[in-house]
């Protein structure tokens, strides 16, 4: 698994709104005593927040009476949580087998490029995010990357600036 | 109650979502309004239909037709057409691919007809998100059964006997884990169903639950009786947000039902089922570390016992099934356990669902009774392999398993024996692999996955599957080295005894089971760099040249087409191929079939443009090449084998000799191929040029056995080259063969051409009816020529079309000028009376198992003979050498199948030092490419040998001419077909020899030639 | 929703089939519509809406209805085919809603050939 480093300089209160920070107590109170509640608060406090950066892990963890190292160790496991902000979009490209022998990473190699990032990484404008996916079981229209929920599929690398131009 | 008199189901997958079905509903919902149908018609949408390939789909009830590709455009015509005028929108029915049959009825669609549906029997027939139309097709019927009539000992023995095994891969019987379950000591437990289908090119469970979710929560309810709990966790990935979905909808209507919660249908059982959202992790798959994850933790594997069912999630007894498991469940209690166990293997019962996908023309969702045949599977219902490629492999099992491939065809898919294969069933993921994929590549691809997946928690999977994927890649990069092979299987076996869960303990399987099968292309890979695929791209400039046999620079030359550079062009196809101008019209280019371009619209037409080259450029003079060896060198046989040898050779300072039998050289290119392929006159000036010109000396009329004898030949050379080709014909072997009027395909069309007038002035005839039997070239050859001779032609093969091996443009041409060709048919006997055919006896094949090329083999039905009346039947069925010229004195030994067998390690030397040998003398018949890179081949092998043996250093190619080749590509690639070459009308054909292809013009040459994507360009 | 007992199940199992049997084959009666231009414009929606009235007010599941474009006889519109199966089909012609209810009623449920509508076999 791959690490994922804590964005520690974040300023929560410039990042998010009060009313994002009250869903957010709202979201760690409604479940903080039933057992085996971390992972659903996490992913629920990511829908909210869109990401979870190191100061929500300790608010996290302080309502559930939990180590932060627990915490922290579950967020950085499962490749769903994310501790940097995200853009506007997430943009998977599937590299899952059927994709792949489609041609999935000549579609992942355009995107890089015409994006100018790394996976994992947002474009300065906050309006994509770089993931790949494996398999999402779309294989019947492989290669598929997803824009958000929207899914593009049959895609061939010359029509991939085409898709992205459609987002703004 | 609302009746309506149409029901149209639209498929709401997530396969068809993403090809736009929601739009295209929305569509169609607003068209019906509009032409006041909507107290009429009723939109449905269902789950997976399982056609994924071909979404959106619809089928429209009572008559059950079946469109697919809808866009939202075509619904005015639909509605219009179907619901208002009652016709058949014919355009939106399904094509076969393989023979373009336009089928309208979906249970008449192979890929429906020959599923058996059970876990997905609801699929495309309900609305996933109403439960009462899953109650009317038996929902919850077994689940009523079992709380009201049985004990859970009864409900756990039902199971065991239907012999259900876990579809979750590792196919543990579901009876007895849920026995151990039940037994287990402990007031509280737990059912869950493990929806974490993670594996690539699996979309089962998915399925399942976007199409039926009752199905899954009523074989959940049925064993929470059986074990005793009261609740039930659904643990789903979070990557199918519309399975989420839907599973919530379809619990909410049955907790509102009272299908679930307190006091289930008056039965006094309690169960209460949560969803649990999967965070992204592939190792959660793992039951232990699924249940590590539900409590909240960092989803790692615990060791192994105790057992779920003992111990499990918080550490109460628990069962874990998959989503396909548990839908298998309401029906076994329903219709018991001998209706389900009357389908399967001895072992394996019941049906299993596939998800198909990869290189195969229908992809989709597949439900077949356990031990089902990989072939059928493939092939009956995923409709084979798309653009006539061959089938390599199927995946299995995922990165867990295995490939299987292409001799294992018959094997009947079940647990065992997949797993015998070196595969395992896993959850039910089938990637079809076609001839372009790599399996060193593949093995590189797994391993990459589970790589990454690895939680981290052993150390050999965690390491160990890093260093595997570090040698792989390697390879893959030419960086491979011996040894390699050996230290992966060593890790392999580390991994997998030392690993804790399933992950670690399959991980190695990909990498096994392409060694297993696919070791020679792993060696390749090593020694040569040789990727045969034309996919690991470090290892060659491009996939046209990569695939040639003798690696022409195709990119260079079609890029000095389009910078109008001809003369260049011609020179750097003669550095690798003497015969531009013959390659140009009869090859059969290799090169077209792995051209990139053929992803984005066609491939180009390499072959059209070679001969444009040779059409529109000066033959650039060849200097006579000066004898600085002492070596004398005879070649026998003036084939492309030998002529090229030749040319290497005499290049290379040798004097050579050609023997030549025929009283012209040139081979098979010259006595089989006919005239208006490859006319004469191009061949023997390139004989002249590219041969003859260096001081290559050709004997013609000159037979080695008769007119020389094998050891004069010994005497008066000091080495030489056996390329006497095969020009035989082998026998058909049935009665009747040596009836006067019948000819072997080869002997035909060599004494048509040695007599040529005589045959056309009458003095030689076939008569007026002719059959031809084989599939190949020559049999192709035989007819076009026999029907320009007059002759009405009817070819007989025993196969299918798609398993001729003659070209798909000759096959073309010979029906387009009026040759009948008779499928899967079969010769019996050749009739005759006063020793002259009159007739052909005949039987019709079906199709049976597969043979080892993935072609099915054809078997006689009984009873169906028939006789053709015909006055002459060419056997083109194959041919062989005539060996009978080469001593067995001689040293140089000749195989059963009558060709060479080599030295020990050697590509071209006999079994006799001094003597090499190529061409189809050793292979068997061949391609003309395959022969000169033959001649290349042994010419390089004699030379090294000569000079070892005189203890000299090796030869040093000369400095080469330098051509620059220019680099100009298109900004924006626009589709475009490929350029249509023009040919003669098939009436100007009839009567005649002359050339039917007429060649590129000159603008169409350079047009085409602006197509070529450049692969070959590193671009930094 | 009250809680469901077992013969609740039956009960929606055995409404909802009805319902979507059409989805399952097995139909003992063709009913044909012809809604080409003519059709519609001499009142076939109007017979279409009876038809499916009918149907279910009787409430049979194993009656096909379809539509189909212009039988070549505008002047007889509308026309309405019935076919039952193993019978040879009915032509009707000049159709309105009461004379669809009474075609229904008797040839499609009952089996008598309404003869003074008919026009034709086949």
């Amino acid at each position: 698994m791959k690490a994922k480093t804590a964005d520690t300089d974040i300023d929560i209160t410039e990042e998010f709104t009060p009313e994002q920070m009250k869903k957010l107590d709202e979201i760690i109170n409604r479940s903080k005593d039933k057992p085996g509640s971390l992972i659903p608060i996490l992913e629920e406090s990511q829908m909210a927040l869109g990401f979870l950066p190191m100061p929500i892990l300790k608010i996290i963890a302080k309502g559930l009476k939990l180590p932060l190292s627990r915490v922290y160790g579950v967020v950085t496991f499962y490749s769903f949580f994310t501790m940097k902000p995200r853009g506007k979009y997430t943009l998977r490209v599937c590299l899952g087998t059927a994709c792949y022998v489609r041609g999935g990473k000549a579609i992942y190699e355009k995107v890089k490029k015409e994006l100018d990032i790394e996976e994992g990484d947002t474009t300065e404008d906050r309006l994509f995010t770089l993931e790949t996916v494996r398999c999402v079981g779309a294989c019947g229209l492989g290669p598929v990357i997803f824009v958000g929920d929207n899914v593009h599929g049959r895609l061939k690398p010359a029509k991939a600036k085409e898709v992205l131009s459609q987002y703004s | 109650m609302k009746v309506f008199r149409s029901h149209l189901l639209i498929c709401g997958g997530t396969g068809c979502h993403a090809s736009g079905s929601l739009k295209v509903k929305q569509a169609l919902q607003g068209e019906i309004d509009k032409r006041g149908l909507s107290e009429e018609v009723r939109i449905v949408e269902t789950g997976c239909n399982g056609f994924c390939a071909l979404g959106p789909i619809m089928v429209v009830y009572p008559e059950g037709v079946i469109y697919v590709s809808i866009k939202p455009e075509d619904t005015p015509e639909l509605v219009e057409e179907h619901l208002v005028k009652g016709r058949v929108l014919e355009r939106l029915l399904y094509k076969e691919p393989a023979t373009q049959e336009v089928i309208p009825q979906m249970h008449e669609i192979p890929f429906f007809a020959l599923q058996d549906l059970r876990v997905l029997r609801n699929r495309g027939k309900i609305d996933p998100e109403n439960i009462d139309e899953a109650i009317a097709r038996d929902g919850y019927a077994g689940m009523a059964k079992a709380l009201a009539e049985m004990t859970p000992e009864q409900i756990i023995k039902e199971v065991l006997d239907s012999g259900l095994r876990g579809r979750g891969g590792a196919g543990f019987p579901t009876g007895l884990k849920w026995r151990f379950c039940a037994t287990a000591s402990g007031d509280v437990k737990y059912v869950l169903c493990n929806a974490d289908e993670g594996d690539p090119g699996a979309f089962m469970d998915r399925s399942v639950l976007e199409a039926d979710p009752h199905a899954v929560l009523e074989g959940m309810v049925i064993a929470a009786k059986a074990i005793g709990t009261k609740q039930g966790y659904i643990y789903c990935r979070a990557e199918y947000p519309l399975a989420i979905h839907r599973l919530t909808v379809a619990i909410n209507q049955a907790k509102e039902y009272g299908l679930l919660g307190k006091d289930i249908l008056g039965s006094g059982l309690d169960f209460d089922l949560e969803i649990y959202q999967g965070a992204g992790a592939f190792v959660c798959g793992e039951e232990t570390a699924l249940m590590t994850s539900i409590e909240g933790k960092r989803g790692m594997p615990r060791p192994r016992p105790p057992f779920p069912a003992i111990s499990g999630l918080w550490g109460k007894p628990s069962v874990l099934n998959n989503v396909e498991t548990f839908a298998n469940i309401g029906q076994i209690i329903l219709k018991g356990a001998s209706w389900y166990n009357s389908i399967g293997t001895e072992r394996s019962k019941g049906t299993k669902v596939f998800a198909l996908t990869g290189d195969v023309n229908n992809v989709g969702l597949v439900e077949v009774p356990m031990g089902t045949t990989l072939g059928q599977i493939v092939f009956d219902i995923g409709g084979g392999i798309p653009k006539g490629k061959k089938f390599k492999a199927a995946q299995l099992g995922g990165p867990s398993g295995g490939c299987i491939p292409v001799e294992h065809l018959n094997t009947p898919i079940d647990f065992e024996r997949v797993v015998e294969l070196g595969a395992i069933m896993g959850s039910g993921g089938m990637i079809v692999m076609n001839e372009d994929k790599c399996a060193v590549d593949m093995a590189r691809f797994f391993m990459d996955f589970v790589q990454d997946e690895s939680c981290g928690k052993c150390t050999p999977c965690r390491e160990g599957t890093k260093r595997m994927l570090e040698i792989l890649t390697n390879i893959t990069q030419g960086k491979g080295k011996e040894g390699d092979i050996e230290l992966l299987e060593e890790m392999a076996g580390i991994i997998k005894d030392a690993s804790l869960c399933g992950l670690g303990q399959t991980a190695p399987n990909p990498v096994l089971s392409t060694i297993r099968y696919f070791r020679h292309e792993y060696e390749e890979h090593i020694r040569y760099h040789k990727c045969r695929a034309g996919v690991c791209s470090s290892l060659f400039k491009s996939p046209c040249q990569n695939v040639c046999p003798v690696g022409m620079d195709i990119p260079a030359y079609i890029a000095l087409v389009r910078a109008e550079r001809f003369e260049d062009a011609y020179k750097v196809m003669l550095k690798t191929n003497p015969f531009p101008s013959v390659c140009g019209r009869v090859c059969n280019h290799k090169c077209q079939a792995k051209c990139r371009r053929d992803n984005l619209d066609e491939s180009l037409a390499i072959k059209f443009l070679k001969r444009f080259i040779t059409d529109s450029a000066p033959r650039p003079k060849q200097a006579m090449s000066p004898v600085t060896r002492k070596e004398k060198i005879a070649v026998i046989g003036a084939g492309p084998a030998g002529l090229t040898a030749a040319r290497d050779l005499a290049l290379r300072g040798y004097k050579v000799t050609i023997f030549e039998e025929l009283s012209q050289p040139g081979g098979m290119l010259r006595w089989a191929i006919p005239a208006y392929r490859l006319p004469r006159n191009i061949l023997a000036d390139e004989i002249r040029d590219n041969i003859e010109a260096l001081g290559v000396e050709i004997k013609c009329n000159t037979s080695v056995g008769r007119d020389i004898g094998f050891d004069q030949l010994s005497k008066d050379f000091d080495y030489a080259f056996l390329s006497p080709g095969s020009q035989k014909s082998q026998p058909i072997g049935v009665e009747g063969e040596n009836l006067k009027g019948v000819f072997g395909g080869v002997e035909f069309l060599r004494d048509f051409n040695k007599d040529e007038e005589i045959w056309l002035d009458g003095r030689k005839t076939l008569g007026s009816k002719v059959a031809v039997i084989g599939g190949g070239n020559s049999a192709i050859d035989a007819a076009r020529v026999a029907l320009r001779l007059g002759a009405d032609v009817t070819i007989l093969y025993r196969r299918e079309r798609k398993d001729m091996p003659a070209a798909e443009e000759e096959i073309i041409a010979a029906e387009e000028e009026g040759i009948k060709i008779e499928y899967l048919v079969a010769p019996l006997k050749i009739e005759g009376k006063d020793g002259r055919v009159i007739g052909i006896s005949c039987q019709r094949m079906k199709l049976g198992d597969f043979d080892r090329s993935g072609r099915k083999i054809p078997v006689v039905i009984e009873g169906s003979e028939f006789t053709l009346s015909v006055d002459a039947v060419i056997a083109a069925i194959g041919q062989v050498s005539d060996m009978s010229f080469v001593p067995k004195e001689s040293g140089v030994s000749v195989s059963k199948r009558s060709t060479f067998d080599l030295a020990e390690g050697a590509k071209s030397q006999t079994t006799n030092p001094k003597f090499f040998t190529g061409g189809d003398a050793l292979t068997g018949p061949d391609t003309v490419i395959g022969a000169i890179a033959a001649g290349h081949q042994a010419a390089r092998d004699m030379d090294n040998y000569i000079r070892k043996v005189n203890g000299e250093p090796a030869y040093e190619e000369p400095e080469e001419e330098k051509i620059d080749v220019p680099f100009i590509i298109d900004e924006e690639t626009v589709e475009t077909p490929q350029a249509k070459m023009p040919e003669l009308h098939p009436y100007e054909r009839k009567g005649n020899f002359r050339e039917v292809e007429v060649g590129f013009l000159r603008e169409v040459a350079i047009r085409e030639a602006c197509r070529c994507l450049r692969c070959d360009a590193e671009i930094d | 929703m009250a809680k469901l007992t077992i013969a609740d199940l039956k009960k929606i199992k055995e409404k909802v089939q009805s319902e979507t049997a059409l989805r399952e084959g097995g139909q003992r009666a063709k009913v044909t519509v012809h809604m080409g231009t003519c059709g519609i414009a001499a009142g076939a929606r109007a017979v279409m809406d009876s038809l499916m009235n009918e149907i279910a007010e009787a409430g049979v599941s194993d009656v096909m209805v379809t539509t189909s474009g212009c039988a070549g006889m505008c002047s007889k519109e509308p026309m309405v085919t019935v076919e039952l199966i193993g019978q040879e089909p009915i032509i009707y012609g000049t159709m309105d809603a009461n004379k669809m209810r009474q075609v229904f009623k008797r040839h499609v449920q009952l089996g008598e050939v309404q003869t003074m509508f008919a026009m034709a076999r086949g």
